[in-house]
């Protein structure tokens, strides 16, 4: 675990929670308690009614593709044995969009608009990535 | 929103560059110090002349505004600075104009002087990019974790969906690069000048997939410098001065992601039918898109040329890529777009080289590139900042 060697989230008090939550395999968002908004990425106010009353609120995990690229271009040497690696655009149920991985399907075979679900990716001891992979029917 | 009382108040008095180009091996105060020189000179002015000016933008790949004023011994009265990359073009020139139009200084001069190419690798994208090391995605889109690494990959997020939104095709995309690169093969400053077609497009190799490494711009450094006064002042100059009609900043926010024009649903935009309206900078300016000779756009990327078209209301939504085949975008034809080759084949000088083309095409002086009768010019971006000159 400790020679991953790709860049790693800078984990603060703003996303604490949120990383938090993927350690823990749950995928949690910022969620209003006045106007009902959930957001993503984490910010200390709802951007919508600017309330500070929010909860962390777990999601379900699932989504569908928005858009994707492949990247054949490490800018990062850690990336290189990994091109051509795949950046998708998930769109979740709830609303919000992370950008992520896909795994368990080959590129060639992604299309905008498919469904995925969550996995965990526990890359160090400390960090937890949501990947996503296609649903199960 | 009321007009401000800015149309035409002030203008362009004088341009300049630097050699673009690669690894030039020359610091960004050197570059941009003859930027600087060569425009007060095609201005007919002198360094004592100078006190205003706005770096567009600072280290760690571009001249510090404060370090060239002590470098270059200018006495300032006013000056600024943006942030990186090449959005702040139209909010640079806003700022100027307000400053001399106010009284802050006489002369603007608003300079980009950059080194990409010169700084410590990898920089675009990578480990020393500021925006790469971005989480969240956000308005640029990156994010390293997941290898979201470079502003290409944001292009190339939207070229995806634009191609599968409206059946759209790589092949069209390429009409751009072909376009920007017969521009080129006109202007002698231009680094990349040998014509391409749509097939050397299709074989270059894939970058971020689908966008392909002649959809995407140069990286080099080099400088150039718009000096901006009072159109009072600039009638009593060397040359005829370029008035600056109409004027809209950089907008932010949830609703903007810069590679595309809002509604189109990436990062956190809501999705919605996005209906091109007549924006302030065209009620500012009193002009339509029928009085608009030539465009100007941000072309980090071939993709950001069919959301400029489709945001400003050249092209209904889905219809740019239809729009700029056949010629419609070069010299000669319907709306001719970065007639200086763009960042795609002059160089990238993050949109500032684009309005030293402007001016020069509202002076008359393009010679084989030249837009007959240029009468009216827009910069304007996919990410919604906007300038009107007209002669």
């Amino acid at each position: 675990m400790t020679d991953y060697k790709k860049p790693l989230p800078a984990i603060s008090t703003l996303n604490g929670p949120y990383w938090d939550g993927l350690k823990q395999r749950e995928l949690k968002m910022p969620s209003c308690n006045d106007c009902g908004k959930l957001w993503y990425p984490p910010a200390p106010f709802c951007p919508e009614c600017w309330s500070r009353n929010f909860t962390w609120r777990q999601l379900s995990g699932r989504g569908t593709v928005n858009s994707w690229v492949v990247f054949h271009q490490a800018y990062f040497s850690s990336y290189k044995d990994d091109v051509p690696y795949n950046v998708a655009e998930v769109e979740l149920e709830e609303g919000p969009r992370l950008l992520t991985n896909l795994v368990g399907i080959a590129n060639a075979d992604i299309v905008i608009g498919m469904s995925v679900e969550i996995v965990y990716d526990d890359v160090t001891d400390e960090v937890t990535l949501a990947k996503f992979r296609p649903t199960e029917q | 929103m009321s007009d401000w009382n800015l149309k035409d108040q002030t203008a362009v008095c004088g341009v300049g560059h630097s050699p673009f180009g690669k690894r030039l091996n020359r610091s960004t105060i050197d570059l941009g110090g003859e930027a600087i020189r060569n425009a007060l000179e095609d201005a007919g002015l002198n360094k004592n002349n100078l006190d205003g000016l706005i770096a567009s933008f600072g280290t760690p790949i571009g001249a510090d505004a404060d370090t060239l004023a002590y470098a270059l011994g200018l006495k300032l009265r006013m000056y600024n600075q943006t942030w990186a990359h090449g959005r702040f073009t139209a909010s640079c020139l806003q700022w100027a104009a307000m400053a001399v139009k106010a009284g802050l200084a006489n002369y603007v001069a608003c300079l980009a002087s950059i080194s990409f190419s010169g700084f410590r690798k990898p920089m675009m994208g990578g480990a020393s990019d500021n925006e790469g090391a971005r989480e969240g995605g956000g308005g640029h889109g990156e994010d390293p974790v997941y290898g979201m690494t470079s502003p290409g990959a944001g292009s190339a997020l939207i070229a995806q969906k634009y191609f599968a939104k409206y059946g759209a095709t790589s092949c069209q995309l390429g009409a751009v690069a072909v376009a920007f690169r017969k521009h080129a093969a006109l202007n002698p400053a231009a680094m990349m000048r040998t014509p391409i077609s749509v097939e050397d497009h299709q074989n270059s190799r894939f970058v971020c997939e689908p966008l392909r490494l002649l959809d995407y711009c140069q990286i080099n450094d080099g400088a150039a410098c718009v000096i901006v006064t009072t159109s009072e002042r600039a009638r009593d100059l060397k040359k005829p001065p370029v008035f600056i009609s109409g004027m809209q900043g950089l907008p932010a926010g949830r609703e903007e992601f810069i590679w595309t024009h809002p509604g189109f649903g990436v990062a956190q935009q809501s999705v919605f039918d996005y209906q091109p309206e007549l924006q302030p900078v065209y009620r500012m300016a009193g002009v339509t898109h029928a009085d608009i000779d030539a465009l100007f756009t941000y072309d980090a990327f071939s993709i950001l040329v069919w959301s400029a078209l489709e945001r400003w209301g050249f092209c209904r939504p889905g219809e740019a890529a239809a729009f700029t085949q056949d010629g419609r975008i070069e010299v000669g034809g319907a709306l001719p777009i970065n007639t200086n080759g763009g960042l795609m084949s002059e160089g990238h000088i993050m949109g500032w080289n684009h309005q030293v083309e402007i001016v020069r095409q509202l002076r008359g002086e393009c010679g084989p590139r030249q837009v007959a009768n240029a009468q009216v010019i827009q910069w304007a971006n996919a990410y919604g900042d906007s300038l009107i000159y007209r002669r």
